[in-house]
């Protein structure tokens, strides 16, 4: 196996309107490893996976794919590359208007020309290893969020892609999904000897999965390490974070006018002062 | 500056940067337009067209035609009580048959089809954003300007010139059956006062030209507002309506347009 990190995010600089969502963010994901990028919501850990994705432009930096730069890549080109990743969402992401087995042979209807009989054995092989060959026939409005995601998994290994995004996996799941799924990642990335880059504030589950983790905080990296290192880092953000505190330098309250005048009417709240 | 100077400057920026904002949406309208309908389609891009051929044609059928039968109704009735004090009822079918053609069948079936399918295709391709559809289509390597949008478009300019002319035809029909079988005018003056009057090239082919513009606009507004909107339930709601208005908008002031290059003598 070649020890040249799969991704390498150099430099990145990313700004939606006025507000700047990455400043300087380095990166090397290495190859058949789980890399985890924790932080606290609205860091922008979905807006890191869109850049790596190539569908967001960064304002500075690059992000090389196996020593491609994803944001020169003609448009043609960065389909192909696409083609060697798989990307499982939030929401699972099925296309409402096809059944289980569809959404599943759809990568696979797509780019290859593969008869109709070995695309129906791969699928029911992709079905059966997250579970799902039974429920090929229904649609997306009739599965369960874990199993919506379950076979957006499927679907995202379809063509056995050599580098799978998790975008947050874990949330909004019960426990018994949650083990499920954590399991899964964990034995697709040995048997299909995947990448995986795993976005992700569920702290418990992270830590299990994760070979390598990437703390972000305020557009910066603040911290990486095996989970034993950021375990026992002594940055208060990422203290805060991983013991779950409601105060800390992320604070509990919105930015506000103090409390006592605001309470009693003597002050306009700070938004609306000029 | 004084106070009332600020809020007068501050108002003409707002009406700057409206007008800039609006530039910029028609260019991306546009480059949205030709990266989603121009190129050659595949076999799976025909398949797929002919199933949205069916959502917004055939099942658009049932109102624009029952539309197009009680405006040829109407038209027969308020022309026969006009007409018939200058003892010229005879030339009702020639005055139904030249309105339906030229003017109301091509304005009506867009505006009943930016409300019956326009919307619909809006509020689909918005659902498909919100609920990241199309950004997981693109992270599988199909576009989905060319798999989702490019044959929903090519179905609206398909179906809505198809429409008109069955609202036409329906339309005529009607009015037949109000001049002709209830109110008594004489058949064959009803269909021969027609035949003399309406040109194939001046009144069809006009009509069928405003009928192909206005469902590439109708169709255009409707797919691009699915494609450009903001991926919230309030903004799938703002971009249906702003697909039926400006739809509705656009007819309206392209049928005056062209009617004053095609009639008008311009």
């Amino acid at each position: 196996m070649s020890t040249v990190p799969f991704i390498e995010v150099e430099n990145l600089y990313f700004s939606r309107g006025d507000s700047e969502i990455f400043r300087g963010v380095n990166m090397t994901i290495p190859r058949g490893k789980v890399t985890a990028i924790m932080g606290p919501s609205g860091t922008g850990k979905t807006t890191l996976l869109k850049l790596i994705g190539g569908q967001l432009t960064p304002d500075k930096g690059r992000v090389l794919i196996d020593g491609d730069d994803v944001h020169r890549l003609s448009r043609k080109a960065l389909f192909a590359l696409r083609k060697r990743m798989g990307m499982l969402f939030q929401s699972g992401a099925l296309f409402s208007d096809l059944d289980v087995y569809e959404n599943v042979a759809f990568p696979l209807r797509v780019h290859t020309d593969l008869p109709d009989a070995m695309i129906r054995d791969l699928v029911l092989l992709k079905l059966q290893a997250v579970g799902l060959r039974g429920a090929r026939h229904l649609t997306p409005a009739e599965l369960s969020g874990g199993m919506a995601r379950r076979v957006a998994l499927a679907r995202a290994v379809a063509l056995d892609p050599e580098l799978i995004l998790y975008d947050e996996p874990f949330v909004g799941q019960d426990p018994i999904s949650m083990g499920v799924l954590v399991q899964l990642i964990k034995r697709l990335n040995q048997a299909l000897n995947l990448t995986s880059v795993v976005v992700s504030h569920d702290i418990k589950e992270t830590l299990t999965i994760a070979d390598y983790l990437y703390f972000i905080s305020e557009g910066h990296v603040v911290a990486h390490g095996t989970p034993a290192d950021l375990d026992a880092n002594q940055d208060a953000r990422v203290k805060q974070f991983i013991h779950g505190e409601p105060d800390g330098p992320v604070p509990f309250h919105y930015p506000a006018s103090a409390f006592y005048p605001d309470m009693l009417g003597d002050t306009v709240i700070q938004g609306d002062a000029k | 500056m004084t106070i009332k100077q600020g809020a007068v400057a501050s108002r003409i920026t707002r009406l700057g940067r409206r007008g800039c904002d609006l530039i910029e949406s028609l260019g991306r309208a546009g480059v949205f337009l030709a990266q989603s309908a121009v190129g050659v389609p595949s076999a799976e891009g025909i398949r797929l067209w002919i199933r949205q051929l069916h959502f917004v044609g055939v099942l658009s059928l049932a109102i624009v035609l029952v539309s197009g039968l009680f405006i040829g109704m109407v038209l027969a009735l308020q022309g026969y009580t006009i007409l018939i004090d200058f003892g010229a009822e005879d030339a009702l079918g020639q005055m139904v048959a030249l309105s339906l053609l030229r003017e109301l069948a091509p304005v009506v079936a867009a505006l009943l089809f930016a409300g019956r399918a326009g919307s619909a295709l809006t509020a689909e391709i918005g659902l498909m954003k919100a609920t990241e559809q199309l950004t997981s289509m693109e992270m599988i390597g199909v576009d989905p300007l060319r798999r989702v949008v490019a044959p929903r478009f090519w179905a609206g300019v398909v179906a809505l010139p198809i429409l008109t002319v069955g609202f036409s035809v329906v339309g005529i029909w009607g009015g037949y059956l109000v001049g002709v079988e209830w109110l008594g005018v004489f058949e064959g003056s009803y269909w021969s006062n027609m035949q003399a009057s309406v040109g194939f090239i001046n009144d069809i082919g006009n009509g069928m030209i405003k009928s192909v513009v206005f469902a590439v606009v109708v169709t255009w507004i409707a797919v691009f507002q699915g494609y450009d909107l903001m991926p919230t339930s309030e903004g799938i709601s703002r971009a249906t309506t702003r697909t039926v208005v400006y739809s509705s908008l656009a007819v309206l002031g392209l049928d005056f347009i062209l009617t004053a290059v095609m009639f008008g003598g311009l």
